[in-house]
């Protein structure tokens, strides 16, 4: 029997150059096409065509206007304040997501799936949830508020010295740092947890029986092994620390000039018509994306590269 | 140095992986745990290099008088070569060898110059010379082995342990580098217990052969004798081919059965193939009388297989194929079974 279809299968290909007999695994050339042309389009109307129109409505009215908008010292502040904001809200998350996710992947312990599921938590929320829970803690009205009021309080001098700073997390720059971080939290997190899980704990266990403290296991064995993943995370995490919106719109107020990041102040000023000026800051967003691309290709063209290099000759 | 463990009783929740496990490690000596998957040799190896721990006061571990039981992996001086091998992939094979004397602290830590003459010292120890700047994934699987050993040895340990040294390769580099593991030893004689699940690889290299099964030890000895006089059924059957016979006292009259470990615990026989004698029918009547069923001749030895006929049960016979011609025999023929009289070891006396 099954020789005989393995006679019948050769006898096809022996036909098969004389008339190009389909095969399974090929469609028909004008299905490709089609296939590719529908993909093409839709790319072309909802992600080319986008990007287009920001770089073509921020240059409509020539280059002496689009560089004007951003002479204007409110659209400064706010660049300035999404990059400060960048500064402080990435290598937090760096820190933080390679120490969660060194724990995840490298230790056992109670509650490890429950750090999992809160690492998670923040692509799992609405961003303007997200807001909203640092409003309700640290706002007027919430446990923050109400601290700053009270009678007599616990731990006065800390107490004194807020009210001394006129420390004010919501509707400030606090405000807006806590609420980036929390929104970005998972990117270096998720990036490397299943890189780490992949590679064990050999390495380590190697390193300390070579008399390896931690921390030099840690910089010289395991730090080594995830620089790629982790550069890869940070990246992604700082595309979204510029860009995100919804959380910080609802802890930010929109103070002009103070509480404003790029995506607000470019909401500000649509808002008010002023849509040269609009598109002027967008398209900087837009290019921090196109920079991120690159990076973000360039990050797996050189990891792939030195896996490949280290496989040669063997 | 020697290794002495004694009352090690380890456990994963409900799942007990030593029971109250005592071992010991004389100086200078190749000993090898084998046991079946499971058995908690791997466990009980990680405990002597202190990347595990026995349960908190069930019992200790000292290399040479010297309690090391609470001592961390880092601080005992031990050099572990692991299944995998855990070699530093991003590193090359000098730096991986470099490693444990890099990471010394600014006081001990040689100069770099002691270090390049460390390392290839170590590299051509292990036969690996001009490979220094390959990568782990540039090598063969038994240069990579050969790479981790030169690495644990860096650090001069006072004792070296193998985790399933020879597990991840292929047969025929398994029997080279388990002899070259052998002839490696004896020039360097450091105190070295390996784990291994093939008892031809450990009855083969080592010293003294450590049997383990279900969380305990079965027995100890020299290949020789747990070969031989194996103690415990589970050995006999763990082994290498063992017949086993119901009617003890049957077989008894044909042979010894009592003073070489023959007789269990468990009132069975277990008997070699070669321990068992093949004699034409009729010549004397003192023999179990069988079947000869099989015949494969494919090999060193004959392999014959019967059946007896008072009790139907299958008996296998290993005996020279020139044995074989000279009894005749072939497929249903009758023939006589005994048990081979015991030899006495004392030329193998170590």
């Amino acid at each position: 029997m099954a020789s005989a279809v393995a006679a019948s299968l050769s006898a096809r290909r022996e036909q098969a150059p004389g008339h190009a007999a389909p095969r399974a695994t090929q469609d028909p050339v004008w299905v490709k096409w089609l296939l590719v042309g529908c993909a093409l389009t839709f790319l072309a109307f909802f992600l080319v065509l986008p990007l287009v129109a920001v770089f073509a409505e921020a240059f409509s009215k020539g280059m002496e206007v689009y560089f004007a908008a951003f002479r204007d010292s409110d659209a400064l502040a706010a660049i300035k304040l999404t990059l400060i904001t960048a500064a402080i809200a990435v290598p937090a998350n760096l820190v933080f997501g390679v120490a969660a996710s060194w724990a995840i992947a490298k230790f056992n312990f109670r509650g490890k799936s429950l750090l999992i599921t809160l690492i998670d938590l923040p692509f799992a929320v609405s961003p303007v949830i997200s807001g909203l829970i640092y409003v309700l803690v640290f706002g007027a009205q919430g446990w923050y508020g109400q601290y700053l009021e009270a009678e007599n309080p616990a731990w006065p001098w800390l107490h004194a010295w807020l009210i001394e700073q006129d420390f004010k997390i919501i509707f400030a720059v606090p405000g807006i740092v806590l609420a980036t971080i929390f929104v970005t939290f998972p990117f270096v997190a998720r990036e490397l947890i299943p890189l780490m899980q992949s590679q064990g704990t050999d390495e380590e266990m190697a390193a300390i029986t070579l008399g390896a403290s931690g921390w030099q296991t840690f910089w010289r064995v395991t730090l080594p092994n995830i620089k790629w993943g982790l550069f890869y995370g940070v990246i992604l995490c700082n595309a979204r620390a510029m860009g995100e919106f919804g959380a910080v719109s609802v802890v930010s107020g929109h103070i002009r000039g103070e509480t404003n990041t790029m995506p607000l102040h470019v909401e500000i000023l649509y808002n008010e018509y002023n849509f040269v000026a609009a598109f002027a800051v967008a398209s900087l967003l837009a290019l921090l994306a196109l920079v991120t691309l690159v990076l973000k290709s360039i990050v797996e063209w050189s990891h792939a590269r030195s896996l490949r290099t280290e496989t040669i000759d063997r | 140095m020697s290794i002495q463990a004694s009352g090690i009783t380890k456990t994963f929740g409900k799942y007990t992986a030593l029971a109250n496990v005592d071992f010991t490690a004389p100086s200078g000596k190749l000993v090898a745990l084998l046991g079946p998957s499971g058995s908690g040799k791997t466990t009980l190896l990680r405990i002597l290099a202190g990347l595990e721990f026995a349960d908190p006061g069930s019992g200790r571990v000292q290399f040479d008088n010297e309690d090391v039981t609470s001592v961390p992996a880092g601080k005992r001086g031990v050099g572990f070569v692991f299944q995998h091998y855990a070699l530093f992939r991003h590193m090359t094979v000098f730096e991986n060898i470099a490693f444990g004397l890099r990471v010394r602290g600014r006081s001990t830590r040689p100069t770099e110059d002691k270090i390049h003459e460390r390392v290839r010292e170590l590299l051509h120890l292990v036969q690996l010379d001009g490979l220094e700047k390959r990568f782990p994934t540039q090598l063969s699987g038994g240069q990579r082995q050969r790479v981790a050993l030169a690495r644990a040895l860096a650090v001069q340990p006072k004792v070296l342990l193998l985790d399933e040294p020879f597990g991840a390769l292929d047969a025929k580099v398994r029997k080279e580098l388990r002899r070259w593991l052998r002839r490696f030893h004896d020039e360097i004689h450091i105190t070295t217990v390996f784990v291994t699940h093939d008892q031809e690889e450990a009855l083969e290299i080592a010293d003294e052969v450590v049997i383990m099964n279900q969380a305990k030890v079965e027995q100890v000895g020299s290949p020789q004798e747990v070969y031989d006089r194996p103690a415990t059924p589970f050995v006999h059957r763990f082994l290498g081919n063992v017949n086993i016979l119901r009617d003890a006292t049957s077989w008894g009259r044909t042979g010894p059965i009592h003073d070489n470990g023959r007789l269990a615990s468990d009132g069975l026989v277990y008997v070699r193939p070669h321990d068992i004698e093949v004699h034409p029918h009729g010549a004397d009547t003192s023999g179990i009388p069988a079947v000869l069923r099989y015949i494969h001749t494919a090999g060193p030895q004959a392999q014959l297989t019967f059946e007896v006929v008072a009790t139907g049960e299958q008996v296998e016979a290993d005996i020279t194929r020139s044995g074989l011609a000279e009894l005749n025999l072939k497929p249903n023929d009758l023939a006589l079974l005994k048990l081979r009289p015991t030899h006495t070891f004392q030329d193998y006396a170590i």
